[in-house]
């Protein structure tokens, strides 16, 4: 045996008894290998102190209320499965369908409806700017713009600077 | 389970009573508080009924069991964590009217055995609730023939080798956490 045949027994150990076998195929490793015996011992005894950890208590009626649970449980599906029938027999029928079909029909042409009036606003939106743009004067009136523009932008200082100069 | 899915409500009873323990154990160590642990491993077989009608016969049954009751319980510990003192009970409010649990302990010692073997299964148990929660699953799942090292590794949705280096350190912290008990070789005394 070998090392990595003695580390598959001490896995084996965690999940199981060895084997008579296993277990003397162990005990020989041991004997040739003492400093493994450490290590051995103290994996049996947690594996000892593993297995004697008692069964948690279950409640005697416990089974009983699992199946309460399901019971309850299978009622509710029944129930809604009972309702999605009842409407899915209503559907069947050809009154309803064709109430549907005009609410339908009745909510497109609603939509449509509006989508137009949308677009129709929006054309006449533009129509007006161009109806502004060509109400607009000669664009030869706009030739000293910019630099009336600026006039507007200069400081007051500016003003009584070039009034006191013309007076000289 | 193909009994169930077609709708053998006797068979759904005898996996009740065949997984119940199992699925408590796991529960109880990972929300210790016993009544909360029993509601959560109901709603762990109710789970398994209402997820009947998917089951395929290539799944492992108690593969897909453990891993309903460990998501369960992690979203509890996270449901906690937000909530930390809303009880349980007031989320599963339609249990309410279920009859108070009927618990028997079946463990009969002679009072200087019960006194020994109480204090070290309090040791263990305090020992086990340290570990992260991966450990101590795996190292419970380890126990027993049940489960291979695949199935725990699908359960905890980690790699096999993963799984097994997380049985190695978690082991390496009880030997540590339970050294005097074992050195002093109180667990042959059972």
């Amino acid at each position: 045996m070998n090392e990595s045949e003695y580390q598959a027994l001490i896995e084996a150990s965690w999940r199981r008894s060895l084997t008579d076998d296993e277990q003397a195929r162990l005990d020989a490793w041991l004997r040739t290998h003492p400093e493994a015996h450490n290590e051995w011992e103290s994996e049996s005894a947690l594996n000892r102190l593993l297995d004697q950890l008692p069964d948690v208590p279950v409640a005697s009626n416990f089974t009983a209320r699992v199946l309460r649970a399901v019971e309850r449980e299978s009622a509710v599906v029944a129930r809604n499965e009972s309702v999605f029938d009842r409407v899915k027999q209503w559907f069947s029928r050809p009154a309803p369908r064709v109430a549907w079909a005009l609410l339908i029909a009745g909510l497109l042409g609603f939509g449509y409806h509006q989508h137009q009036t949308n677009v129709r606003g929006e054309m006449a939106k533009g129509l007006s700017v161009l109806a502004n743009v060509a109400a607009l004067s000669d664009p030869a009136v706009l030739q000293d713009f910019e630099a009336i523009r600026r006039l507007a932008q200069s400081a007051p200082g500016d003003d009584e600077e070039l009034y006191a100069l013309l007076q000289k | 389970m193909l009994r169930v899915k077609q709708g053998d409500c006797g068979a759904f009873e005898e996996l009740v009573e065949k997984y119940k323990q199992p699925v408590m154990n796991m529960v109880y160590r990972t929300l210790p508080d016993a009544t909360e642990a029993e509601d959560l491993a109901q709603h762990v077989f109710l789970q398994v009924f209402k997820s009947a009608h998917r089951y395929e016969v290539s799944a492992k049954f108690t593969t897909g069991l453990f891993t309903i009751a460990r998501n369960l319980c992690l979203n509890e510990i996270r449901r906690r964590s937000r909530h930390p003192a809303q009880s349980l009970d007031e989320t599963f409010a339609d249990d309410d009217e279920q009859p108070i649990r009927q618990a028997e302990d079946l463990r009969t010692f002679s009072p200087p055995d019960s006194l020994l073997h109480g204090e070290l299964e309090a040791k263990v148990e305090e020992a086990l609730a340290e570990l992260p929660e991966k450990q101590r699953t795996a190292i419970l799942m380890c126990r027993g023939d049940e489960f291979s090292y695949e199935d725990i590794a699908e359960v905890l949705d980690c790699s096999v080798s993963a799984t097994k280096s997380l049985i190695h350190r978690g082991r390496e912290t009880l030997k540590q956490k339970l050294k005097p008990y074992l050195k002093t070789g109180a667990w042959k005394e059972k």
